[in-house]
């Protein structure tokens, strides 16, 4: 398998997402693209030293942004909410 | 909450005050509320960080300073009131940063000047002179002729003018043959020996007719206000017009009944009531000498070291109410210092001498109250509450609701009865 740093880029953390955290142990990253749901078990796994209890995966379409004239597009990518088995959690910190 | 009380130096007090953790954690909640109201954290609404998130980002310290605005305030009155401290001006602050932290005691120094002590001289037996509050009929007859003045009338007269007339006129000024400025006018009322001109120019008019036509030759004085016409020759043209002399009312019943003064109709009747009046008036006059002798007297003989934030607040005070008091004329502060040519630290060096005068008596008469014990019962204070609902006009409801607090008058009847105290204890002369 790969190496879990390269699956996991940064986790997401906003108003949502921490409900999510506080209610239902389920913790939000952004993933790599071309990552599947076993490959962020196995990172998650790895990584933090929990268990896993699911993974849920959706990609994040790229937006159209304009800046003046030019039109381009804003990144999409690939959003990974884990829920841990209860008792586990992690530590999120923004980087 | 605990306090800690130490004498600093003479009049000042150092207090400790250490609240604990849990108190201060509260204090750290209601800053955190305040706080996270103004502050943006990507992928939040503004005002919806959580607080954890908001302690990792930004440190725990960062509330600090809005939970010491929120504690300290809020603490202070209560490490007052157990310390027993009397404050006469605002504490200085100083916060122990080193210990501070969440769920840690938080403690905070407070160095403030109290009231102070008082040391009692003599305030027994003062001597003082009383003054007479005899009525001599020399008084009385004083007073009528003020009255009689008052209702004096112009009557037009014929013959020359006297000393004590007053005459109409016309004038023009001419300083060597040309009319000089402000020296110009018509039918104005001068009354003779009032000195309302300058010196020769009234004296000159003596003797004048109605109808007769006048050349005044005077010198300005040295010390006019015009610098052109200081001590200058000048010829003024006079145009007489009338002559009225102030005739007296004739001293009757019917002069008395003119006054409509109730129940009395008579001139001895008059004489009496005016008899009486001044009466009434010296002995007020007296009673207050007596009072400002006692208390000066006691308040002298006294030993106190007044803190000069004390006298600072209280100049304030007075230069607040004297501003009020301007205002009611429809002039603010800055336009009567101009007017007085006094600048405000001027105004503040005068008022420091009454401040002074007035703390040192109440801080005597606090002292004397004390020390004699003076007891204020309900009664009294309610009565003090009733005459104050009746001097300002409202229902005693409202007065009540005005001071929920009775301390205040309270202390003022104390101070009351201390004065009442010197002043029957004074010797009288």
């Amino acid at each position: 398998m790969r190496d879990p740093k390269e699956i996991i880029k940064r986790p997401i953390i906003t108003e949502k997402t921490s409900d999510l955290m506080a209610k239902d142990n389920k913790y939000t990253f952004a993933v790599d693209k071309k990552a599947n749901k076993t490959e962020v078990k196995y990172a998650i796994k790895t990584l933090f030293n929990v268990e896993v209890e699911k993974v849920n995966i959706l990609n994040v379409r790229p937006k159209r942004r304009r800046v003046g004239r030019y039109e381009g597009l804003k990144p999409g990518y690939k959003k990974a909410v884990v829920k841990l088995a209860s008792g586990n959690s992690i530590e999120l910190f923004e980087v | 909450m605990t306090v800690k009380v130490e004498k600093v130096e003479e009049n000042k007090v150092k207090l400790t005050v250490t609240v604990e953790a849990e108190q201060f954690n509260e204090a750290l909640d209601v800053a955190f509320k305040k706080v996270v109201k103004d502050i943006n954290v990507p992928g939040f609404r503004k005002g919806k960080v959580p607080r954890n998130l908001f302690e990792k980002k930004f440190g725990v310290e960062s509330l600090f300073e809005e939970a010491i605005n929120y504690i300290v305030p809020k603490v202070y009155p209560d490490a007052l009131i157990e310390g027993e401290v009397e404050p006469v001006a605002q504490p200085s602050i100083d916060i122990d940063f080193e210990t501070m932290g969440k769920d840690k005691p938080f403690t905070f120094y407070a160095t403030v000047t109290v009231k102070p002590e008082v040391e009692l001289g003599d305030y027994k037996g003062i001597e003082v002179e009383e003054k007479s509050t005899e009525v001599t009929d020399e008084d009385v007859n004083n007073e009528i002729d003020k009255l009689l003045k008052k209702h004096a009338e112009l009557v037009v007269k014929e013959s020359e003018a006297n000393s004590s007339d007053t005459v109409v006129i016309d004038y023009e000024g001419f300083k060597d043959g040309e009319p000089f400025e402000g020296g110009k006018a018509s039918n104005y009322s001068l009354e003779l020996g009032s000195n309302s001109f300058i010196p020769g120019f009234e004296e000159q008019l003596i003797g004048v007719k109605a109808g007769e036509e006048k050349t005044i030759n005077l010198t300005f004085p040295e010390d006019y206000h015009a610098e052109d016409l200081k001590g200058q020759e000048v010829e003024f043209k006079v145009t007489c017009h009338e002559v009225k002399s102030l005739e007296l009312p004739e001293l009757d019943d019917e002069f008395v009944k003119e006054l409509n003064r109730e129940n009395i109709n008579t001139v001895d009747e008059l004489k009496d009531d005016i008899q009486k009046d001044l009466k009434e008036k010296k002995e007020q006059t007296a009673k207050n000498h007596l009072i400002d002798t006692v208390v000066e007297t006691a308040s002298n003989n006294a030993k106190i070291n007044i803190p000069d934030e004390m006298i600072a607040s209280e100049t304030d005070r007075m230069i607040q109410d004297a501003t009020q008091r301007l205002q009611q004329q429809g002039i603010n502060l800055d336009m009567y210092l101009q007017y007085t040519g006094n600048t405000k630290e001027g105004l503040e060096e005068q008022f420091k001498g009454e401040a002074t005068k007035r703390i040192r008596f109440n801080l005597t008469l606090e002292a004397i109250a004390e020390k004699e014990d003076f007891e204020v019962s309900e009664e009294e204070i309610k009565k003090e509450l009733e005459k104050i609902s009746e001097t300002y006009n409202v229902s005693m409801e409202q007065v009540k609701n005005a001071f929920p607090d009775t301390t205040s008058i309270e202390n003022d009847i104390k101070r009351q009865k201390a004065i009442d105290f010197l002043v029957d204890n004074a010797e009288k002369k």
